[in-house]
């Protein structure tokens, strides 16, 4: 059993940093914010991590809390004139930024070596690090998703004018929302940096990008929970199934749209839904609060 | 020097103009954000690189081909990830999700058809004749793909604003339920929205691919995000700008390309996008006034 368990080790890890990378995706989202920039802000704290262990010689923790606060940083940065736009033209600037960024490490040799990325990083993120790291993230989101912040990013995301006439302030919680997500891809893109050994800026592009947003479709957008399943689903499918690993693109793709037209929740939130109506129809229990 | 490199920045830039034109086309209509665009791109390049080597088809039947191909693709598309979301008038981040997992189906097909490779077409099947003009080095290729760019503009031009069908497409993108009251069937509209759409990437996708002389399954990103860059600079579903900017575009990073470096040339290009989104979101020549339809689930 042990073997079995080990053997599934490094799987269990990738899983883990893909989810943590799913959460900045998430919180977003559920704040109605259309932003695309996880996978830019993961690179800053990739690199950020990495140079602060390899080349300026600090201790794991102080990269990790570093990467954390300039990826956070860098959020609420884009954040400020972000606020201007909505919907289809949030994604493109995000979208824009996260190219900014490839193209940025892809050039400043000096800073991150180039095309060829950095190596060398030693293994710091262990699976209890990860573990813990993710942990503390869902629980955190959980505790922020049932106070008046998340009530706040729902109603936003519902409708905004809504939203403004009950004296929500929109752009002071996009601004905290944009803060999360780049503390949340820090976090994610620093322990994957002390994870793999080795980071490139390809890793941190188009393909990053897609993935995140689909751990976050698959999962739900509403319960924390749903980055999580959603980001362990689309890790352990190719792995499981792998007569279809040449084709993993092809699933994502299919789960997408499968997804987005049939279950436009996501499996976290349909699932949610269902306890929650089968809760509220039993007898005596009709005053049940919903759960987030 | 600077004159052959605005000559190769207008060609390419000819090509982005009529790739971005079905991207905007579909935006200014669908008002959904087709993040498949590329992959139909992708697979015009296929569709005639496949005729003439499998085939042994001439270049102008695999280029027609080609533009079918996508096309149909295109209508597909349409009726596999649009339409249903369309009639749950569900929000636009749905119909962008759903883009993008079938651009990841094609892409991934494309891989697999392809064997990852990078496939060229095979030599003489476009003649190399060069000429020279004071110190200018002008290829016919290059003549072809800025002719046939000019010819599929006019004639989009002609289609929408001097016949019925054309007609019949304005009014939907003004208003498709004022346009169905008035005995105009919307999913009609869409479907050849659709077809244009894909058929100008199909044809953008055989120019770029001749022009370059390389096909292979991800050469479509590179020109949907480029395509971003056009749309935004031009005004989202603006045909003029989408022209006027795409021609830019490939100005703009041809010349930084020769005087600085590809990696320079892309900061510039993502940075002047994300610059005109923050102080001119309509676009550097669209109206002043955007609609920002704000619709969400």
């Amino acid at each position: 059993m042990m073997n079995y368990l080990a053997a599934y080790r490094s799987l269990l890890d990738l899983v883990l940093i893909n989810a943590l990378l799913a959460f900045s995706q998430y919180v977003v989202l559920r704040a109605g914010v259309f932003s695309i920039a996880t996978a830019g802000l993961a690179s800053i704290g990739a690199y950020t991590a990495a140079n602060a262990v390899v080349s300026w010689g600090w201790p794991a923790p102080l990269g990790l809390l570093s990467a954390m606060l300039l990826a956070t940083a860098a959020a609420l940065l884009i954040a400020v004139p972000l606020a201007r736009l909505r919907g289809v033209f949030q994604a493109i600037a995000t979208l824009a930024f996260v190219q900014l960024v490839l193209s940025v490490t892809q050039n400043a040799t000096s800073l991150t070596g180039g095309a060829l990325g950095m190596n060398g990083i030693p293994r710091w993120a262990t699976t209890p690090i990860l573990l813990g790291a993710v942990t503390v993230a869902l629980y955190g989101l959980w505790r922020l998703g049932r106070s008046w912040i998340g009530r706040a990013f729902d109603t936003i995301r519902q409708d905004e004018t809504v939203a403004v006439s009950l004296g929500i302030d929109v752009s002071r919680t996009h601004l905290l929302a944009f803060g999360l997500s780049g503390a949340l891809a820090g976090l994610g893109g620093g322990l994957d940096a002390y994870h793999g050994y080795s980071i490139t800026p390809d890793a941190f592009g188009f393909r990053l990008l897609v993935a995140c947003l689909t751990f976050v479709v698959l999962g739900g957008r509403v319960s924390p929970w749903g980055p999580l399943i959603g980001a362990a689903i689309l890790t352990v499918l190719p792995e499981v199934a792998r007569p279809f690993r040449d084709y993993a693109l092809l699933v994502h793709g299919a789960l997408l749209i499968l997804t987005i037209t049939y279950l436009p929740d996501g499996v976290a939130d349909t699932i949610g839904r269902r306890i929650r109506d089968r809760r509220l129809r039993r007898p005596g229990l009709a005053h049940a609060a919903p759960v987030a | 020097m600077f004159a052959q490199q605005l000559l190769n920045g207008i060609v390419v830039g000819s090509v982005y103009s009529l790739f971005a034109l079905g991207f905007t086309l579909v935006f200014g209509i669908n008002h959904v954000l087709n993040l498949a665009h590329g992959a139909v791109f992708t697979l015009g390049a296929f569709a005639a690189l496949y005729a003439i080597t499998l085939l042994d088809l001439p270049l102008p039947v695999a280029a027609l081909l080609a533009v079918l191909a996508g096309g149909l693709a295109s209508v597909l598309l349409d009726l596999v990830c649009f339409r249903p979301l369309r009639n749950r008038q569900a929000p636009e981040f749905a119909a962008i999700v759903s883009s993008i997992g079938a651009g990841l189906i094609l892409t991934s097909l494309a891989q697999q058809v392809s064997a990852t490779q990078v496939m060229r077409f095979p030599f003489g099947t476009f003649p190399v004749v060069v000429w020279r003009v004071w110190g200018l080095r002008i290829q016919l290729l290059q003549l072809v793909i800025i002719g046939s760019v000019a010819v599929i503009v006019v004639a989009l031009l002609l289609y929408l604003y001097r016949t019925e069908l054309g007609r019949q497409v304005r009014a939907v993108a003004i208003s498709g339920r004022t346009a169905q009251l008035l005995g105009i069937n919307p999913a009609m509209v869409f479907a050849q929205v659709f077809f244009i759409a894909g058929a100008l990437a199909g044809a953008a996708g055989v120019l770029i691919g001749l022009a370059f002389n390389s096909v292979h399954y991800v050469m479509g990103e590179p020109l949907l995000l480029r395509a971003f860059v056009v749309v935004v600079l031009g005004g989202m579903g603006s045909i003029g700008g989408a022209v006027t900017a795409g021609l830019l575009l490939g100005v703009v990073q041809s010349l930084s390309v020769a005087y600085a470096s590809s990696g320079v040339a892309d900061a510039l290009i993502f940075g002047l996008l994300f610059l005109v989104l923050l102080v001119r979101p309509a676009g550097l020549f669209g109206s002043g006034v955007v609609a920002a339809r704000v619709v969400r689930a």
